[in-house]
């Protein structure tokens, strides 16, 4: 994966969220559409063809927490609004943001999170659980060890408290079970492909139509040293 | 990788060399030996002390090499330091397996680590493979070896356990006594310095005598290919593990402490689920499992039907059933015809399917079959199905001559009612064996029958229904599993 090892080559230490989801992308997870605009007018024609509302995020390996760091405008609607958040978001003093992602805006009507994580003992383990904002609060979530068989897949599903939120649910189509078992079975399959990867977390991965999406991703590299 | 390692030798032994027989019946080389004859193991047992010429009327050999026979077990209880030079003689007398009674090795810091390293060092160059140490020994019900610290002598039945504590593991088959569960090896793993879990999970699979697998466990060596082992083996019998040390159920105050051991606990779980391991919480648990799987079917699904007495006991078993997400499933009108032939008119006409205090046995026996006969059900809960100790036979009574004659006169229908149990279990044992499906009573009393109910009749009774709805859980898990595809 040339991603990762150019990353790595790099010296960097995460991928950026775009890079996070190229990679992820390739084996099958589903991700927001999106692209990289490197000025306003480039920006505003990617939003122009992906089609509004769309969301624009500052884009960079060393831009993890980027809600706290309020590089995100969210729910852009129109061409000015587009221009105007590609401003402030590139203008801002502390943290010089080069690139900025345009990117579809999901809705989506539920927040799910999945992970990997890597024990000492056990190798790569895929996390699943609840999503959002509260996931360590509420701390609903589930593990597993890599391989995953589709069976545990699914019983990662049964494991968490609020698994009445993957069924229909205020006239949502209930989450496709068997894309959410893809995306956690290809999850530990990264885990044993890459021992670069250190860590994988998609928070959110929203659904949409029944269909999980990741809105969000992080990948943690290690470069053995 | 490990590969496997033959134990039979270990479990069946012709005979055994006792190094650190003593006299003195206070120390454990003169306890354990009593154990060993008072179970009359089946082969040979040469105590070995320098200082005796017999041991309760056996002779006595001063070293192992000094034994006439051939040794295929040594059980050694001698002081850590003395155990080196030992294992060398027991391997140059050709030992297959060594039991290592004696503490004060790694579990006492790095100067015992050290000892213990040094014995396994000396018996791998003899191909010899070492339980323990710090073990509380083993047990076996073929050869009738009882090498066991405590004086317990297990029932002979289909369970077989290792145990991370020896306490713990004894104090299972004492409660094995009490519930008529019976055990067919046994073995304290202690340190672990050779011979793991894994090792014995590998060997308790393909033992045909050995039908459920029970284990305390605390942790997992990492060099340990217990998963591995506890992949396949999961698929032929169940494996029921009581994980001690679950740091993170204390709550999120441990996960923040020691955030590291809270996810890896939690990992071992998950690992042990994927295995196909059925994880118990507690220890009662771990008994009411085991009797579950010993006894019954593993059911189809996991629908249950619900008979009760009394309204309030079928409400809270139904609670349990759908907290655990057991399924108690409306009864069909077809059924709702019968019931309403056997029960007075203000029964629950629903599952649970509630007598209303009708205290009759035929009733009960009925209504239990209809349920179990039942294709929307793979499991029935009877509760009030074990009647004895509900009467109160000694009770004084004051008043008119009428009412002590009446009272002695109802005693008396009681006592020939309850005899009548026996036929309740039998109808029970028959349903179980006629449908296939696990029927489960629960007695709702105090009451000493459950070893009877269980050994006299095969039925699975339980005290309470949370017992009963969590062994069937168990159950019901183990048949999720089994149906799941095999992915390789």
């Amino acid at each position: 994966m040339n991603i990762l090892e150019e990353a790595l080559k790099r010296g960097e230490k995460t991928l950026s969220e775009h890079d996070s989801k190229l990679f992820l992308a390739e084996y099958g997870i589903p991700v927001t559409k999106e692209q990289v605009a490197v000025d306003e007018d480039e920006a505003a024609k990617i939003a122009g063809e992906m089609g509004y509302p769309v969301v624009l995020k500052g884009s960079g390996s060393e831009l993890a927490h980027k809600t706290e760091m309020n590089l995100i405008a969210l729910d852009l609607r129109t061409e000015q609004e587009v221009r105007d958040a590609f401003k402030r978001l590139t203008g801002h003093s502390e943290t010089p943001v080069k690139e900025v992602l345009v990117q579809q805006m999901v809705k989506g009507d539920r927040e799910l999170v999945a992970g990997l994580t890597r024990d000492p003992q056990f190798g790569p383990c895929v996390m699943f659980g609840l999503g959002g904002i509260f996931t360590e609060v509420l701390e609903d979530v589930s593990f597993r060890v890599a391989p995953l068989s589709r069976w545990d897949a699914h019983d990662m599903m049964e494991d968490i408290r609020a698994k009445k939120i993957l069924n229909a649910f205020r006239g949502k189509p209930a989450v496709d079970r068997e894309k959410l078992a893809d995306i956690l079975v290809a999850i530990g399959k990264i885990g044993l492909d890459f021992d670069s990867v250190k860590e994988i977390d998609i928070n959110p991965l929203k659904v949409l139509d029944g269909m999980p999406v990741a809105v969000d991703a992080l990948v943690v590299l290690d470069d053995g040293k | 990788m490990h590969s496997k390692i033959d134990l039979d030798k270990l479990f069946n032994p012709r005979s055994i060399a006792f190094i650190g027989a003593s006299e003195n019946p206070f120390k454990w080389g003169f306890i354990i030996v009593l154990n060993i004859l008072k179970g009359q193991f089946r082969g040979t047992l040469y105590p070995v002390n320098p200082n005796m010429t017999s041991l309760l009327g056996i002779p006595c050999y001063p070293s192992v090499k000094a034994v006439p026979g051939s040794v295929d077990l040594a059980v050694i209880t001698t002081p850590a330091k003395t155990v080196p030079a030992i294992i060398d003689e027991c391997g140059e007398k050709g030992v297959a397996n060594v039991v290592v009674i004696s503490s004060d090795f790694s579990e006492t810091g790095p100067e015992g680590a050290r000892l213990e390293k040094d014995l396994v060092n000396r018996a791998r160059r003899y191909n010899m493979h070492i339980v323990g140490p710090n073990t509380m020994g083993l047990y076996s019900a073929g050869p009738r070896l009882n090498a066991l610290m405590p004086p317990v002598a297990p029932l002979d039945g289909g369970l077989s356990m290792f145990s991370q504590s020896g306490n713990v593991g004894v104090q299972m088959l004492c409660w094995g006594n009490n519930k008529g569960l019976g055990f067919e090896k046994f073995v304290s793993s202690g340190n672990e310095a050779d011979l793991t879990c894994g090792d014995y999970l590998a060997y308790f699979g393909d033992d045909e005598a050995t039908k459920v697998v029970l284990a305390y466990m605390e942790g997992i060596n990492p060099e340990s290919n217990l998963l591995d082992v506890a992949r396949g083996v999961c698929r032929r019998k169940p494996v029921l593990i009581f994980k001690g040390g679950r740091t993170d159920t204390g709550g999120k105050a441990a996960a923040s402490h020691s955030g590291a051991m809270a996810v890896s606990s939690r990992l071992l779980r998950a690992a042990f689920r994927q295995a196909g391991i059925i994880e118990i919480e507690d220890s009662q648990g771990l008994m009411d499992a085991a009797k579950a799987f010993s006894t019954y079917p593993v059911p189809q699904g996991n629908r249950v039907g619900i008979l009760t007495r009394g309204g309030g006991w079928g409400v809270i078993t139904a609670d349990i059933c759908e907290e655990q997400g057991l399924v108690v499933p409306p009864l069909p009108d077809e059924l709702m015809q019968r019931f309403n032939k056997i029960l007075p008119p203000f029964w629950s006409h629903g599952n649970p399917v509630d007598m209303a205090a009708n205290i009759l046995l035929e009733p009960f026996m009925e209504c239990m079959e209809i349920l179990a006969e039942w294709d929307g059900v793979d499991s029935v809960i009877a509760l009030g199905g074990s009647i004895q100790g509900v009467f109160d036979f000694d009770a004084k009574v004051e008043g008119t001559k009428e009412l002590k004659e009446t009272v002695v006169l109802a005693r008396e229908v009681a006592r020939e009612y309850t005899t009548q149990h026996d036929v309740v279990l039998d109808h029970t044992k028959d349903l179980v064996d006629r449908t296939g499906k696990p029927v489960i009573t629960v007695t709702l009393g105090d009451y000493d029958g459950f070893k009877s109910d269980l050994r006299d009749h095969g039925v699975v009774s339980y005290a309470t229904p949370e017992r009963a709805v969590r062994a069937l859980k168990r159950m019901v898990d183990y048949r999720r599993f089994l149906d799941s595809p095999v992915e390789l």
